[in-house]
């Protein structure tokens, strides 16, 4: 397992290094040095004024490597600063990348893990439950619910919660944020619910999938013989061993509790990373989504890795060897 | 537990960053301390007592509050009744109990209930700050902030028009003193005893602890100049070096700093140190602590509205080099130690920022100089009357949201919970009848606070350009006219701004001095067959080009990609497309659209101008030939130069507002109105829409004056027109509900059937 551990970071390491000077190319091809410093001055501003915000965040460098600064330019410079994980400051307001970075995890962790464990627990549930129920109406309702579900976009669901719950039942602030433990279930309590919903009918069609594969197998078959109950046979045997697609899909979904809900966040102004990440496409702040597309992108790597240790924990038929 | 308390204290004064921590309430401080609280990294009573209101200092699970609301599911279970035993029965039970508690807890009150009776004002923001640092600010998303802060030795009238300064921290408005060699000197005399608000950073220089426990010092006329070195100061890359340069020695100030600076035993010192290192210069001098001299190069009467801005904002030393960004504190640029009426007590720019009365003000202090200013006599000040002489602020605390979206953002403030909101395109038609609130409006209670922007929009000609350009002499004169001609403004303004707009004729706005309502461009007034007419006077007979026979091509340049841009850009060119032109937009986005203006690549374009400060000096300059873009890279981006109207620009721009300048401007405008450089298209409009218990509302159209100061609220009113507004309808939870269960139980029969 272990080998195996060390080969699959080998090869981690390799993606994040071609993230790495994919992210380069693609963000210096966008926008100049020049064009970066002009969006954070301001048209009005003089040529000096712009030459010493370059100096100031470090773009007065060569882009490229060539004689004479073959060590001193930008892909080299950017090379080692995302090694080492120093994102440097945001272009738009000169704040401190992992100041922000900080900042932003909690509010996105309180978003996005309750919608993570409801959303999953809901969807697990609801399975289980027209799984039980296979080819009746309410498995019909549900597989007819669940594509309504999946075909609307989520910005929808956020408009219409918001003018439906927010403003013409008033059960909730329409949008906002704040920590203060007076008034944060309140503002928490409509994006959960909308990101639940929203993800629902896609995680229910899917995991009745996969309960219906299980619950035509022999075993399921020679546990009722033997005289076990429905709710064991649907909660111990069934859900056991239907464990390794959920865990595929559960684990990939952990490092994104971190980044945020990049629509949700947005929608209802939650100042996380999701919401940080949408400002900085707005606003032309290419240090910042740099940041934050690397961020996600050994995030994933990462969700990867932990997944293949989750199938042997799951499934002792599973070994890891390199 | 471990507790996260951290999220919108994380930029407390003088606390720094987040800070997770474990353990018990109270117990301990410093760095990293234990205590089941937020605390800052770098220990500071100020960071406690400023925002006593929040949440700072609280435990989740400590308040009743918290411990009603999170743990509110246990609690009510416990009330709930003999424990009952069937698993059906029991889920019953649960479900019911889920959907009281949710009842209780439901509440669209974005605010705590505690705060409801308070005198605070609740406004939102949709840009952040860039920067809080004075020296650098610029943009209007940072006067938010900086102008309630940062005090100026001068300041607008709250009512006048035109806009009329008043001295501030300043005792009078100073008078120019002519000086031999052709400079001009104004010599400021402040008030005494004004404080800098109390701050760690004090501590640098050894002042003593005020009535709040912390280390503060009065202001000196030498915090106005460190401010004036710090805009001079090449590091900071301030935008208005160029303005300042006029001040003596200020641009020689500049370069011996960034000479000495090479020397890094030179660049290691202390900033104010460096400062003083470079040599004082002649043109921002302290001659004691109570007298500020500003000596400039020429004549600029126009510097005193600058001292009418944050960036002239006295700044202490101290502050400068304390809050650096290093040794975990903040950079000046999201932080502040100021004078102002308001301080800033907490700032997490991406969600919340807390102003509150700053309790040293020196406006408390002088009560006599600073009152709300006696408006008698003046027009449409009905309402303001019962509030003058009064001490101001009359708000206690102004806390901003932010709102990213303009619909909940107005959302909630239909709701009450946020006093003032500008109006959004899609609500317009629902807030605004025929120039009026509309009904519905006028029954909350709420008003309407119209005013005319500082600024115009307009549409120009590259005047180097070969076809419309003066190179083509009087036939591309013609062709600006006849083009001109034929743009619409009230009915662009109709379908696009929701009327929210003036046509302009000129590039002077309403409330500066040059303005004249009963002025008329005759090319600004719409008229198809005339323009038809000089057209083939131009020798474009239907728009006709002869040397190609086919209609003449031209390039409009705009910096917007948008869908909606396009259809806004296009009705522009549908006019011109009128006169049989064919006008083809080029759309780019805008590092594209500007490296065209670097390069001089473009025919026609259109821009806006937001003054600075409210004189027509401020407009004008941009046609001058000394700002024409291909001399010297300036603002003047269609390239007009024309000696008579630089000749007249000169007389115009250093004259008191008297009936020689208002001559000169009217010359300045034929010139104008006969060559077309710009079309002119309309001065922006502001709407602010305010509900009946806030009072005292004007809207000034400059970005940097403190209007908030003068607002009063009736907290109680709003309190109870919050609650009317406000219940919750419960009645579609139970019937999802009940349609939930319908849909389960003949299932669950038919299961239960076959199985017995």
């Amino acid at each position: 397992m272990l080998a195996y551990l060390v080969r699959r970071s080998a090869y981690g390491l390799f993606v994040v290094l071609g993230v790495i000077f994919f992210l380069f190319v693609l963000f210096f091809t966008v926008a100049s040095p020049d064009d970066i410093a002009r969006q954070a001055v301001g048209p009005k501003a003089m040529p000096e004024v712009i030459q010493q915000w370059k100096v100031n965040h470090g773009y007065h460098l060569p882009v490229w490597p060539g004689a004479g600064h073959l060590s001193d330019n930008l892909l080299v410079d950017h090379v080692q600063r995302m090694i080492a994980m120093d994102f440097g400051k945001s272009d738009a307001d000169g704040v401190v990348i992992w100041e922000r970075i900080r900042q932003g995890m909690w509010p996105s962790f309180f978003l996005t893990l309750p919608m993570f464990v409801i959303g999953m627990v809901a969807s697990i549930l609801t399975s289980l439950f027209v799984a039980f129920f296979r080819e009746t109406y309410l498995d019909r309702w549900v597989v007819a619910l669940s594509v309504l579900a999946m075909s609307i976009p989520t910005l929808l669901y956020i408009i219409f919660g918001q003018f439906i719950v927010g403003t013409l039942l008033r059960w909730f602030p329409v949008s906002g944020f704040d920590a203060d433990p007076a008034v944060i279930l309140r503002f928490l309590t409509l994006p959960v619910l909308i990101g639940v919903v929203s993800g629902l009918g896609s995680s229910v069609r899917f995991f009745r999938t996969v309960f219906l594969e299980e619950i035509h197998r022999d075993y399921v078959r020679t546990a009722r013989a033997k005289g076990a109950s429905e709710m064991r046979v649907m909660f111990y045997h069934v859900l056991r061993n239907s464990l390794v697609p959920i865990l595929t899909q559960v684990v990939m979904e952990i490092p994104f509790l971190f980044t945020g809900s990049l629509l949700l966040e947005a929608g209802f102004g939650i100042p996380g990373l999701g919401a940080a990440t949408f400002e900085a496409i707005s606003a032309n702040d290419f240090s910042t989504l740099r940041a934050m597309v690397f961020l996600g992108s050994l995030m994933f790597i990462v969700g990867q890795v932990l997944t293949d240790i989750g199938y042997t924990l799951v499934d002792p038929r599973i070994r890891l060897d390199a | 537990m471990g507790i996260i308390n951290t999220l919108h204290c994380c930029r407390v004064k003088g606390a720094t960053w987040l800070a997770v921590i474990p353990g018990e309430p109270g117990a301990g401080s410093g760095e990293g301390p234990p205590g089941g609280i937020c605390r800052p990294w770098v220990s500071n009573p100020r960071a406690l007592r400023k925002d006593a209101h929040g949440p700072l200092g609280e435990t989740w699970g400590s308040s009743p509050r918290a411990t009603k609301q999170v743990f509110g599911f246990r609690l009510a279970r416990d009330s709930f009744g003999p424990v009952v035993t069937s698993p059906w029965a029991r889920a019953a039970k649960a479900v019911a109990v889920l959907l009281c508690c949710s009842q209780i807890g439901c509440s669209n009150n974005p605010y705590p209930d505690a705060h409801d009776q308070q005198k605070v004002l609740y406004l939102p923001f949709a840009t952040p700050p860039k920067t809080l640092d004075p020296a650098i600010s610029y943009g209007t998303a940072d006067t938010v902030v900086t102008n309630k802060v940062f005090d100026t030795l001068l300041e607008y009238h709250y009512v006048k028009r035109p806009y009329e300064l008043v001295p501030s921290m300043a005792r009078t408005i100073p008078s120019a003193q002519r000086l031999q060699d052709g400079g001009v000197r104004y010599r400021f005399e402040l008030h005494p005893d004004m404080w800098f608000e109390g701050d760690p950073c004090f501590s640098l220089s050894g002042q003593s602890a005020g009535p709040d426990g912390l280390p503060r010092r009065r202001v000196t006329a030498a915090d106005f100049v460190f401010e004036i070195q710090r805009v001079a100061d090449p590091l900071l890359a301030s935008q208005v070096v160029e303005t300042f340069a006029r001040l003596r020695g200020f641009s020689e100030f500049r370069k011996r700093l960034d000479e000495r600076r090479r020397d890094p035993a030179f660049a290691r010192l202390r900033v104010e140190q460096q400062y003083r290192a470079a040599g004082e210069f002649e043109g921002a001098r302290a001659l004691d602590d109570h007298t500020l001299e500003i000596t400039l190069t020429e004549a600029y009467p126009q510097i005193l509205y600058w001292f009418a801005m944050p960036v002239t904002t006295p700044v202490p030393w101290e502050a400068a080099a304390y809050y650096t960004g290093e040794n975990g504190r903040p950079p000046l640029t999201e932080y502040t130690v100021s004078t102002g009426p308001y301080v800033l007590t907490s700032y997490d720019k991406q969600a919340r920022m807390v102003l509150s009365r700053n309790p040293q003000w020196w406006g408390l202090q002088h009560e006599r100089e600073h009152l709300f200013p006696d408006v008698t006599g003046l027009p449409e000040v009905g309402d303001l009357l019962a509030s003058v002489g009064k001490s101001l602020p009359f708000v206690d605390r102004i806390e901003y949201r932010r709102e990213q979206e303009s619909i909940p953002a107005f959302s909630k403030f239909l709701q009450g919970y946020y006093d003032m909101s500008g109006i959004s395109r899609e609500s317009f038609d629902k807030v605004v009848r025929e120039g009026g609130l509309s009904e519905e409006m006028k029954q909350k209670g709420m008003s309407l606070s119209r005013s005319v922007e500082p600024g115009v929009y307009y549409i120009a000609f590259n005047l180097e350009d070969a076809v419309v350009g003066s190179k083509a002499g009087d036939r591309s004169r013609l062709l600006r006219q006849a083009m001109s001609l034929v743009i619409d403004v009230k009915e662009y303004l109709r379908l696009f701004a929701n009327g929210r707009g003036v046509p302009a004729h000129s590039p002077i706005p309403p409330g500066l001095f040059g303005y004249d309502a009963a002025y008329k461009n005759p090319f600004r007034t719409p008229n198809l067959e005339r323009a038809r007419a000089l057209l083939v006077e131009a020798g474009y007979p239907g728009g006709i080009d002869p040397s190609t026979k086919q209609p003449l091509h031209l390039t409009f340049d705009v910096a917007d990609t948008t869908a909606e841009g396009q259809v806004r850009y296009m009705f522009w060119v549908n006019q011109w497309r009128k006169l049989g032109l064919n006008v083809e937009l080029a759309a780019t986005n805008y590092n594209q659209f500007y490296a065209k203006m670097l390069k001089g690549s473009y025919q026609i374009y259109t821009w806006g101008w937001m003054a600075d400060y409210p004189d027509p000096e401020n407009f004008m300059f941009l046609l001058t030939t000394k700002m024409a873009h291909s001399v010297s890279g300036g603002p003047n981006n269609a390239n007009f130069k024309n000696a008579e109207f630089d000749a007249l620009f000169e007389q115009m721009r250093n004259r008191d507002n008297d009936a020689e300048r208002a001559r000169l401007i009217k010359a300045m405008l034929a010139i104008l109105e006969r060559e077309r450089p710009w079309i002119e298209l309309f001065y922006p409009e502001d709407y602010a829409l305010v509900h009946g218990w806030l009072k005292n509302v004007r809207t000034v159209g400059l970005s940097t004056v403190c209007t908030a100061k003068y607002y009063d609220l009736d907290a109680a009113a709003r309190a109870r027109a919050r609650a009317a507004w406000n219940k919750p309808i419960y009645w579609p939870a139970w019937l999802v509900l009940a349609a939930l269960v319908l849909s389960i139980v003949p299932a669950v029969l038919t299961y239960r059937r076959e199985r017995s």
